[in-house]
């Protein structure tokens, strides 16, 4: 890729099985981009198969990716809003776990988790909100205090910051110095890169540097805050990428009926997790049809 | 005489006509989305429909997954963020929230987290997500609630999303002017005004004792209380053609 002239492009460009293993240490809290759009099920993969352990997972809400992530045995704790197949239905590993008594949670609600997460961006300790004062979500999992408002004497519940340490993110397109371009449904993907220390990128695809910089209201993130980009193309499936290709309902459908037995989980990720390399080989696990159905096949690198 | 009455599509009518054109609604997945559909292909189009996901003034095309899914970005006219819309609602800029649940009770007070005890539940559900934030935050809440008597308990095993008052009658703490404004199921409209659930009107075929049938409590009907009132047929037909 041409740079401008004398002046090399520190490149952070790096395969997805490097950025995971150099910069997602065990025992990390992280934050999972994707609100139901871009869920990034390529790095939770490699993660799984590198065998990572005791990770703390967060955001408002979930997709089945916690689920296989807690299946697989990577995660001691979960932060979250919601938790379940959206939907479909019920999280049946994570309930699992939790019976078995080998899963620690904090549950919050939604807005909440988006608050801790912006406050952990704003560099903040807490942010004021008018929830959480009544109801039993605080004091079942997690203790919420009271902050009074010196200004006006309004009592308020004090959001505690949630500043993960790492931030997975996927994205359609970032070039090699790591600008990450992304559109579509944030949710609250946003806010938890911004909050992370380090924000691990995968892309649909990789584009010289001229296309971002000829767009930068699509760049999310700029490449200082990125410290590894990668390139998996696909590697949403099967939630979706806005422009790129389509939600596949009915394999959201199918992974309820399999996560409900442990065995049959366990074969699952055993094919899609463990017995594929990487994204492309868990794209050939699909039949042609079901890839052109969703438009996956298009943009392949 | 129920046999023939499709509850489902008359709850969805019954709480799409609570909702008013130029109204701004934070809409859960469900029948909720369905409802606040309808309002805005019949008598609301200017109904803004807002999602937790950050679309803003969604006319999905279908009954959407999830608030993510492709048809809410598909069909909206903004695509914010989380902190867009529960800002917006905490400022007091949405005027109406919808929302279901596993159980209610006769204060409002909504459980999606457990059935059963919270440290070792009979059956672990998906929690709050948006749920408590709403019913928290928006000046009216409408609950959605098909009629099964399972889900209607003198008292919710968890309080996800306050209603009125907790189990001894205390009046939750809550910013003043919200919470549950009304109960709509497939049988009949109740309201909170008195801040216990009181029968408004049942919907024809259904009378009195249907529309109470199988509840744990006493129900009293409201001074202005209608029997069997009739749903609009246009409604019903347009809410069989959007629930696909």
């Amino acid at each position: 890729m041409p740079a401008a002239a004398g002046e090399a492009i520190k490149s952070k460009l790096v395969p997805l099985a490097e950025a995971i293993g150099e910069h997602l240490p065990d025992g990390a809290t992280v934050f999972v981009g994707g609100f139901g759009h871009a869920v990034p099920f390529a790095a939770a993969h490699e993660f799984i198969r590198q065998g990572k352990r005791d990770l703390t997972l967060c955001r408002s809400g979930t997709d089945i990716l916690f689920d296989q992530a807690i299946a697989a045995g990577c995660v001691s704790k979960v932060i979250f809003g919601y938790i379940g197949n959206p939907g479909v239905g019920l999280s049946h590993a994570f309930n699992r776990a939790l019976a078995a008594g080998t899963l620690e949670i904090e549950e919050w609600t939604n807005f909440s988790i988006v608050l801790r997460l912006h406050a952990a961006r704003l560099g903040v300790p807490f942010l004021p909100a008018d929830i959480l004062r009544a109801g039993d979500i605080g004091g079942a999992s997690i203790d919420v205090h009271s902050v009074t408002c010196p200004y006006t004497g309004q009592e308020l519940s004090a959001i505690p910051a949630l500043r993960p340490d790492v931030a997975l993110i996927h994205a359609q397109r970032a070039d090699e110095a790591g600008n990450i371009q992304f559109w579509g449904i944030d949710g609250d993907t946003r806010e938890g890169a911004l909050a992370a220390e380090t924000v691990i990128v995968t892309v649909e695809e990789i584009v010289p540097a001229d296309v971002v910089a000829a767009e930068p209201g699509r760049n999310i993130l700029p490449a200082h805050r990125v410290a590894a980009v990668s390139l998996a193309a696909g590697g949403a499936h099967p939630s979706y990428v806005q422009d790129y290709y389509g939600r596949d309902d009915a394999h959201y459908s199918e992974y309820d009926r399999i996560s409900r037995q442990a065995e049959e989980l366990a074969a699952y990720l055993d094919t899609y997790v463990y017995g594929v390399a990487d994204r492309a080989g868990y794209l050939a696990l699909f039949d042609d049809q079901r890839i052109e159905s969703l438009g996956l096949g298009d943009k392949e690198a | 005489m129920a046999e023939a009455v499709n509850e489902d599509l008359n709850l969805v009518v019954a709480a799409s006509l609570s909702l008013k054109d130029g109204d701004t609604c934070f809409v859960g997945i469900g029948i909720p989305s369905l409802a606040a559909m309808l309002a805005k292909h019949s008598h609301a189009p200017g109904l803004v429909l807002i999602y937790e996901s950050g679309a803003v003034d969604a006319d999905p095309a279908i009954p959407p997954l999830s608030t993510g899914s492709p048809c809410i970005p598909d069909s909206a006219l903004m695509i914010g963020d989380c902190l867009d819309v529960f800002g917006d609602l905490q400022a007091g800029r949405i005027d109406v929230g919808l929302l279901s649940a596993a159980q209610v009770d006769r204060f409002g007070n909504l459980n999606s987290t457990v059935i059963g005890d919270y440290r070792s539940p009979k059956l672990r559900l998906v929690g709050s997500g948006g749920a408590h934030d709403i019913a928290s935050l928006a000046p009216k809440t409408i609950i959605l609630m098909p009629h099964q008597p399972r889900r209607f308990v003198a008292f919710v095993d968890f309080v996800t999303s306050p209603g009125t008052t907790d189990w001894e009658g205390r009046p939750h703490p809550r910013r003043e002017n919200t919470g549950p404004s009304e109960l709509v199921t497939g049988r009949g409209r109740f309201s909170f005004a008195g801040g216990v659930l009181t029968l408004a009107e049942t919907f024809a075929p259904f009378a009195r004792a249907d529309a109470l049938e199988g509840f744990p409590f006493e129900v009293e009907a409201d001074a202005g209380f209608r029997e069997e009132v009739v749903l609009p047929a246009e409604h019903l037909a347009l809410a069989t053609k959007l629930s696909g």
